[in-house]
């Protein structure tokens, strides 16, 4: 997509809120990956990411924050997109490791994608494979400053562009449906 | 593995099968691995016989069923880990079936796990297991609509290709370079990353 020069178009409410929503955010984490095993000290006391005033979230329907940490076999990125969209607005998504930036160490794997951005928006990526907690805050309190800024609108790109990321997503899947023989 | 079992008395148990087996089954190959450990190469017709009395004198515990593709041989070799608990020691029975015509029959009435092995083994290999109806349906690769991946003539790349889009990275020999010399430093902000 070309870059377009970004314009603030929120109004007084929306950059209120937004002040009050970056200060308060619910964590979604997606374990997808190996990267997975840096959240629990980024949580926990050594690195303790509830003074930043963030917490952890069990449900995709209360969480304002996705946070999909490492690579993504198709039959995974199904059941994300279904859990992206579950989520209510606005929700921010954060690539964690390089698998989801350019496929990682799997680029040439038969089942895993190859860059998320391509399904879902993407407001941050953290580099790395895999990134350490400290990593992991920087990026947190990155996206607090870009949902000030009205920068982290990957929400909006979402519905806007959502016929775009719908093709997307079809022709690497061939189809968004998750078939469950075990909850059937 | 218990304690009381040392090698040498776990050895002499595995003699006295293999005499056994030698008798029930005729010429087998036995592989020695280690102390505790052999791979039994039997005929395609044998290895279920095999594997019941295997599993009747206490190698009970399947531990996996595995495939390999031997594509020159143009050979499946289809490997079940059995284990006993009692001395800790293990078989890997291993047969060879026709890689053009790749059926073999299921042990999913002797041990239930093998239910899903054997579906993993169809899924990646195209094993056909007669008796296991379940084999159809998808397990890990939903709407697969290629050759089963693990066969040495897939090529995984090719289709990473042509089915995920790839991110394209512009090359820039100078400012690489110059990150090299220490001119800058690698910024915390990252570049932009849009393909
Ligand atoms: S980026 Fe590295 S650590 Fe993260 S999921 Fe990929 S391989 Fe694992």
């Amino acid at each position: 997509m070309d870059k377009i020069e970004k314009i603030d178009e929120r109004g007084v409410w929306e950059k209120i809120a937004d002040q009050l929503r970056s200060r308060s955010m619910w964590m979604l984490h997606y374990c997808t990956g190996c990267g997975a095993v840096e959240l629990p000290p980024s949580m926990t006391s050594r690195f303790d990411m509830e003074r930043l005033g963030m917490g952890p979230m069990a449900t995709p329907r209360q969480a304002d924050l996705f946070l999909v940490t490492g690579y993504l076999s198709t039959k995974t990125l199904r059941r994300v997109i279904y859990t992206y969209e579950k989520m209510a607005d606005p929700k921010y998504v954060i690539g964690f490791g390089s698998c989801t930036i350019n496929g990682g160490i799997y680029y040439d794997s038969y089942s895993t994608i190859n860059r998320l951005d391509q399904y879902l928006p993407v407001d941050l990526y953290i580099a790395g494979c895999m990134p350490r907690p400290e990593a992991i805050l920087n990026a947190f309190t990155k996206l607090m400053d870009m949902i000030r800024k009205g920068e982290a609108d990957g929400w909006k790109r979402y519905n806007e562009n959502y016929e775009w990321y719908k093709q997307n997503q079809l022709r690497s899947l061939g189809e968004v449906v998750v078939y469950d023989e075990f909850h059937e | 593995m218990m304690n009381s079992m040392n090698d040498a008395s776990v050895s002499q148990e595995l003699q006295k099968v293999f005499e056994e087996l030698k008798s029930m089954f005729g010429s087998c190959e036995a592989v020695h691995i280690d102390a505790r450990q052999y791979k039994l190469i039997v005929p395609s017709d044998k290895t279920l016989g095999m594997l019941t009395y295997l599993k009747s004198i206490g190698y009970s515990h399947l531990s996996i069923i595995t495939c390999v593709d031997w594509i020159d041989e143009k050979k499946f070799e289809l490997v079940y880990i059995l284990f006993n608990w009692s001395n800790g020691a293990t078989f890997l029975v291993s047969t060879f079936i026709d890689r053009d015509r790749p059926v073999f029959y299921t042990v999913k009435d002797m041990w239930p796990t093998a239910e899903y092995y054997e579906r993993d083994v169809h899924e990646f290999f195209g094993v056909e297991f007669e008796g296991n109806e379940n084999c159809k349906k998808p397990l890990m690769l939903e709407l697969w609509d290629d050759l089963p991946p693990l066969r040495k003539d897939f090529d995984p790349l090719q289709y990473s290709k042509e089915h995920f889009p790839d991110r394209t990275y512009e090359k820039d020999p100078i400012h690489e370079a110059r990150i090299i010399r220490g001119d800058i430093e690698g910024d915390i902000e990252g570049g932009e990353i849009d393909g």
